[in-house]
């Protein structure tokens, strides 16, 4: 008897999911967030779970845990005093930035924040040169004062981001040594550790980020891993951004790999589904109550990005320059939308109907919660088209009121649009899904992807409600809504490997680069990686390396990942890097241009110790039990006002068809199944949707 | 039939026009992963926008402001050259500022888009090529005719119906100094436009194609509304300005000094209206400081939009602009005639009238304009033989200075301001790229104009040749004469300095504008400007002073000098 558990920290609640790994069954426990120590909610709500499915701790064989202690500190700046010393001459890079600014228009945007403020900010001098030879040698006569400097500043963490100590990181070790040594209790970050990659503002901001989250993210993990030690509970691991876990003292020494842990943990899941249903290409889509989000899956596999924004403006296109902070490490590739049930419909004053940004969040809520909502958002126009219950939701315990949501749409809405209340909240269920759809062609369209191949897998409490509209609208033939929709990140937390990923510039074109030399800066990475995996004790037969390549031609400047073939490298394995290279360039951009040299920028490694594989499974109700709960009118673009039967997903029995317009409802969730689609339960409690043929 | 009025659908309104302004969006993603000079892949020169059949421009991408009012000039130079020749899968091409360019290295590209044959518009990428010719590296020669600025290309067809002029390719490939290169760019600005155009097609085959033409003329139509009702909240008045600039490059006595020139500007608000005046100001300059009047509006478009939309709601588009008239007489260098040059007018200019109307707009919206901002792209080419590689190469860079202070809060500190907005090139990367070092790139303190609340400050940069690497370079920058200027009691921001020290360990300032010798060795040091303050220094807030001094923005001395502290 094994269990494994995942715990996943939401806006207002904890979520804990169990799965049993003989059987695949599935529980689940909430507990409040405690957002002045999470540590709080995460005991209460693992306590009510083990209690609740009575589970020893020596029955749990994995805790996994997605943290969101680092994106805090970063949204709400309540980070470590941090010190950062750069080369003589460049005190100001992170200040600097690449000097374009967030908003074109915007006379009052302020100044991109900063982690480190000036006067934290140190310089030593030395140079490392182009060619990685030392210009400057190291000014070691200096290192006394540069050090006393720092001590009056009562430094937390420190950061050293040298020039060009990505070909030469002799200068960094020394300086860093020194400090480590005149700082003991505090931790110092070095670029060339955090990030040996070329692009000094974008390397110094990583080892930035690490500075500042560091302290932070320590003592709240070894907190967490004490208190779960001594309940008797396994080792516990972390989610990273790049969809792998990672044992507690990994996250220390790279804080920035704990970047967007949540909805990693969502994707995780998503991915699951896809190789449990064999439906290897998957769109996946969590909607929740402010944001909405989206992320692909093919070959059973998501994709990652190498570059991402923490903190400061939210923006849905990360390729855009915003007012956060760059950390070059792999995060899930996701398009984020700030669209969800409490987003706020409004009229401009040129006549034009919106939906967002605003949102009116989880208080005061949409209006139909009576709970001091003023503006009609997504959720009471959801109601007001008979999508969800008139009278209460979450099984009773939550009284609706109907009328007045209707009464603020009339007035805010079709008033001001000279149309009826339902084309109305018609019209702002079509924006908010529109939103949406954009995120998941962003992900899709945008990398190359026809949506059409895919099945969608939709999930968070307002997933499965617009998911039928999305697919619609992106021609999508199947969807997919897989148990505990509501608590799925948790879920996705306890399905996946553990996994490090190791980078160092390499810069050589296909044509010149030596293969020998390509093969020793590899083995470099996976010996890193295989002493991560001994420290972790994984077992030789679990583990697994994966090598690839960032890749341009050689005057681009963005990289495409590409895959290294198994084996020791030879020059005809540089071939099939090259071949594969043009091959990935043509199907994002249209274009190749094999006549040009391709330039090897950087080279990774991604050392993963495996975990069995999880089956999910929710028990469904025996066969023959009826679940329909009654009748309701809905109003369905394609039929307008319409009858739709409404079941409770609970006791649909394995095969049980639903056929549109028809409504599922459950504890934590509503499927929307409209006219022209079916709805079928499957032995696992998974529904699936299908286009009628 | 449909009914193609937009209020029949608002919620296929609201989607066509978020889709309209994500494919200029897409263009600029494509334009960015493929193309291969550094100044477009890493510093982002360039605009992309989508265009009516009209050549009215229904969306600007979030790129650069100083094209707002010129890109719609570039595609209705290609509207009138070809009128009714055009075809799918046709490419036009074409730069010269007298034929709807704005300065011969932005190069158009320009695509029509169509479905079932019927014509939808048109995508435009306007991207700035590192070189298109001329006596000089970069193309930023001080000469006196447009002649001496590089390739002239008027609208052409590059591509016909899917098969691309290999000849005409050749002229361009052969005129300019790394033609390797610039073929990368024009594949990555073919490749964004043709992206751009797929996008139309499958929007018009989703919405008809008379629906999505009915929709891209509402979508001006709906800034325009916003426009006229904002600017009609705000307060009428009348206000003037005039400044000068530093000079056109070209020495105008015996002892090469260059003389300055003034310009002159009256905007006046009545209603829903707005008129720029630039009656008074003086007539064209020898060098290139002369401006296209599309340049003009550019930089006129682009502080209004700061002011009457401070909170950037309004989608930018040609709509914006139909309720303002500029007047700017024929011949001077608001308002250039052939063959006056202009090469450094496009930034120059337009960053200086950008400045300029929140000068004049203090008048009567004091709440709602900010100071002077750097005023100048701060351009440096260096150019020549890289000894490392034996290779022809060709750097551009803008640098950054500070970003005006505003009546509620101080400037930002080396940050693109107005018509700008262009990112740095990374240190790394610039030195792989090119033989020579950066030494030093810092904020410069004490050069943010003092105020109740502070101007942005400049940044201070330095370049060293590599042995074996004698360059040439240019420079073309504003604000050494004529310093920032602060508003309502606040003061001006430092001036921009610039400084060569040759091998010989002597050191000069160089002039504003125009091309230097940089043998092996030689360091370039060119201070930035600053922006100006914004109300008087007396009633600058303690907590502000303290900060300032604890990070070293303002140093103790000048703190003592303009504060009293």
């Amino acid at each position: 008897m094994a269990w494994r558990i995942g715990v996943d920290i939401g806006g207002t609640f904890t979520d804990v999911a169990l799965v049993d790994d003989t059987t695949g069954r599935i529980g689940v426990a909430k507990a409040l967030t405690t957002p002045r120590d999470f540590a709080g909610g995460v005991l209460a709500a693992l306590d009510s779970a083990m209690r609740r499915y009575a589970v020893a701790a020596s029955d749990v064989g994995l805790l996994a845990h997605a943290t969101t202690v680092v994106t805090n500190a970063l949204l709400e700046e309540k980070g470590a005093r941090a010190v950062m010393v750069t080369t003589r001459g460049f005190r100001d890079v992170l200040e600097l930035r690449r000097s374009s600014r967030p908003d074109l228009y915007d006379l009052f945007q302020d100044a991109p924040a900063t982690l480190v403020p000036r006067h934290r900010r140190f310089e030593i001098t030395e140079r490392i040169g182009a060619d990685g030879k030392a210009v400057t040698p190291l000014a070691e006569g200096e290192i006394d004062s540069l050090i006393a400097a720092i001590r009056e500043t009562a430094p937390e963490a420190i950061a050293v981001s040298l020039l060009f100590s990505f070909l030469n990181a002799d200068h960094e070790r020394r300086l860093g040594a020194h400090l480590r040594r005149a700082f003991p209790d505090i931790p110092v970050y070095l670029s060339s550790e955090v990030l040996p990659e070329i692009r000094e503002f974008e390397r110094a901001s990583t080892t930035a980020v690490c500075a500042y989250v560091g302290p932070i993210l320590a003592s709240y993990l070894k907190r967490l891993e004490d208190a779960t030690q001594g309940l008797g509970l396994p080792r516990l691991y972390v989610m990273g951004s790049n969809g792998g876990v990672f044992e507690a003292s990994e996250g220390i020494a790279m804080p920035a790999i704990a970047v967007e842990s949540g909805p990693a943990a969502g994707v995780v899941g998503a991915a699951l589904v896809a190789r449990q249903t064999g439906r290897l290409d998957l769109l996946s889509f969590d909607m929740g109550g402010t944001t909405a989000k989206a992320s692909l899956i093919r070959n059973g596999e998501y994709e990652t990005t190498p570059e991402y924004e923490v903190g400061g403006g939210a923006s849905a296109n990360r390729f855009m320059n915003g007012t956060g902070h760059p950390i070059r490490v792999p995060v899930i590739d996701l398009a984020e939308v700030s669209a969800g049930g409490g987003s706020i419909a409004w009229v401009d004053r040129a006549g034009s109907l919106r939906v967002g940004p605003r949102s009116a969040g989880a208080e005061p809520g949409p209006v139909c919660y009576a709970r001091g909502g003023t503006e009609p958002t997504v959720t009471d126009c959801n109601l007001l088209l008979g999508y969800l219950d008139r009278n209460s939701l979450l099984s009773g315990d939550m009284q609706i009121d109907f009328a007045a949501a209707e009464r603020v749409i009339a007035e805010k809405l079709a008033r001001p649009l000279g149309v009826d209340v339902k084309t109305a909240a018609a019209a702002v269920i079509d924006i908010v899904n529109h939103a949406m759809a954009e995120a998941l062609k962003i992900v899709s369209v945008e990398r190359g992807h026809d949506p059409r191949e895919f099945s969608l897998v939709a999930f968070g409490g307002a997933g499965p409600m617009h998911a039928a509209a999305l697919a619609a609208e992106l021609q999508i033939k199947e969807i997919v809504c897989p148990p505990i929709p509501g608590a799925f990140s948790a879920l996705g937390l306890v399905g996946t490997d553990l996994k490090r990923d190791y980078v160092r510039t390499f810069y050589a074109t296909t044509a010149t680069a030596n293969p020998a030399a390509l093969e020793q800066g590899f083995s470099a990475l996976q010996s890193e990686g295989a002493a991560m995996l001994d420290r972790a004790g994984v077992a030789a037969e679990r583990r697994r390396f994966v090598r690839t390549v960032d890749a341009r031609y050689a005057r681009q400047s963005y990289e495409l990942s590409v895959a290294v073939p198994d084996g020791r490298l030879d020059a005809s394995a540089i071939m099939v890097i090259a071949d594969a290279f043009h091959e990935r360039h043509r199907q994002t951009y249209g274009h190749d241009n094999r006549t040009e040299p391709v330039q090897i920028v950087n080279i990774r490694v991604a050392a993963i110790g495996t975990i069995p594989p999880l089956r999910i499974r929710q028990e469904v109700a025996a066969p023959g039990t009826n679940p329909l709960k009654g009748e309701r009118r809905a109003w369905f673009r394609a039929s307008g006002e319409t009858t739709a039967r409404i079941f409770d997903r609970a006791r649909m029995a394995a095969g049980f068809e639903a056929v549109g317009p028809a409504v599922i409802e459950s504890l934590e969730s509503t499927i929307l199944v409209p006219p022209g689609w079916t709805a079928r339960m499957d032995t696992d409690g998974f529904v699936l949707l299908a286009r009628n043929p | 039939m449909n009914d193609t009025r937009p209020a029949a659908d608002p919620a296929a309104f609201e989607i066509v026009k978020n889709s309209l302004f994500k494919i200029a969006e897409e263009m600029r993603i494509v334009l960015c992963k493929t193309a291969y000079s550094p100044i477009l892949k890493s510093a982002g020169d360039f605009s992309c926008g989508v265009f009516d059949a009209k050549g009215d421009m229904v969306a600007q991408g979030p790129d650069l402001p100083i094209h707002l009012g010129s890109m719609p000039d570039a595609v209705r130079a290609v509207v009138k050259a070809f009128g009714a020749d055009v075809h799918e899968g046709d490419v036009y091409i074409h730069n010269d500022p007298y034929f709807g360019g704005s300065h011969l290295p932005d190069v158009n590209v320009v695509r029509p888009a169509f479905n079932d044959g019927k014509l939808i518009g048109y995508a435009c990428l306007r991207a700035h090529w590192p070189d298109i010719g001329s006596a000089t590296p970069g193309s930023y020669g001080a000469v006196t005719e447009i002649f001496g600025e590089g390739l002239r290309l008027p609208p052409l067809r590059l591509v016909s119906k899917g098969v691309l002029n290999t000849e005409l390719e050749k002229v361009i490939l052969w005129n300019v100094r790394t033609p390797d290169e610039r073929q990368g760019d024009l594949g990555a600005q073919l490749a964004a436009t043709l992206r751009a155009t797929e996008r139309l097609k499958s929007l018009a085959q989703r919405y008809g194609t008379e629906r999505l033409i009915a929709y891209m003329d509402e979508v001006m139509s709906y800034s325009e509304r916003l426009m006229r009702a904002t600017l009609a909240d705000l307060p009428d008045g009348e206000g003037y300005f005039e400044d000068f600039c530093d000079g056109d490059g070209i020495a105008d006595d015996a002892d090469g000094n260059d003389a300055v020139f003034w310009v002159r500007m009256k905007v006046k608000k009545t209603g829903d209206r707005l008129l720029v005046d630039f009656a008074g100001t003086d007539p064209r300059v020898a060098g290139p400081m002369n401006a296209v009047l599309s340049v003009t509006c550019s930089g006129i478009y682009c502080g209004l939009k700061m002011c009457v939309d401070p909170n950037s709601l309004i989608p930018p588009n040609s709509g914006c602009w139909r309720m303002i008239e500029v007047v700017a007489p024929k011949g001077s260098v608001v308002n250039a005639e052939f063959p006056a040059p202009v090469v450094y007018s496009n930034h120059e200019m337009s960053h200086r009238v950008a400045d300029m109307v929140m000068g004049a707009l203090v008048h009567f919206w004091p709440t709602q304009v900010m100071a002077c901002s750097q005023g100048t792209s701060a351009v440096l080419t260096l150019g020549g033989v890289d000894p490392r590689s034996g290779r022809r190469y060709v750097s551009y860079e803008t640098i950054k200075g500070g970003f005006g202070a505003r009546p509620n809060k101080d400037g930002i500190n080396v940050i693109a301001s107005t018509i700008s907005n262009t990112m740095n090139t990374p240190v790394e990367v610039l030195e792989m790229a090119f033989p020579f070092r950066v030494e030093r790139y810092e904020i410069n303190p004490d050069s943010g104009g003092p105020g109740k609340y502070r101007g942005g400050c400049g940044a201070r940069r330095t370049w060293r040749m590599l042995e074996g690497a004698d360059a040439v370079g240019t420079l073309c920058m504003e604000r050494m004469r004529s310093a920032p200027f602060g508003l309502l009691g606040g003061k001006s921001g430092a001036a921009a300095v610039v400084t060569l020290t040759t091998p010989d360990g002597k050191t000069r300032h160089l002039p504003s504008k125009g091309a230097f010798q940089a043998p092996a060795g030689s360091v370039v040091d060119m201070i930035t400007p600053g922006s100006g303050g914004f109300g008087p220094t007396a009633e600058r807030d303690r907590v502000a002073i303290e900060a300032d001094l604890k990070g070293g923005y303002v140093t103790a001395e000048a703190m003592k000098r303009e504060y009293g502290v």
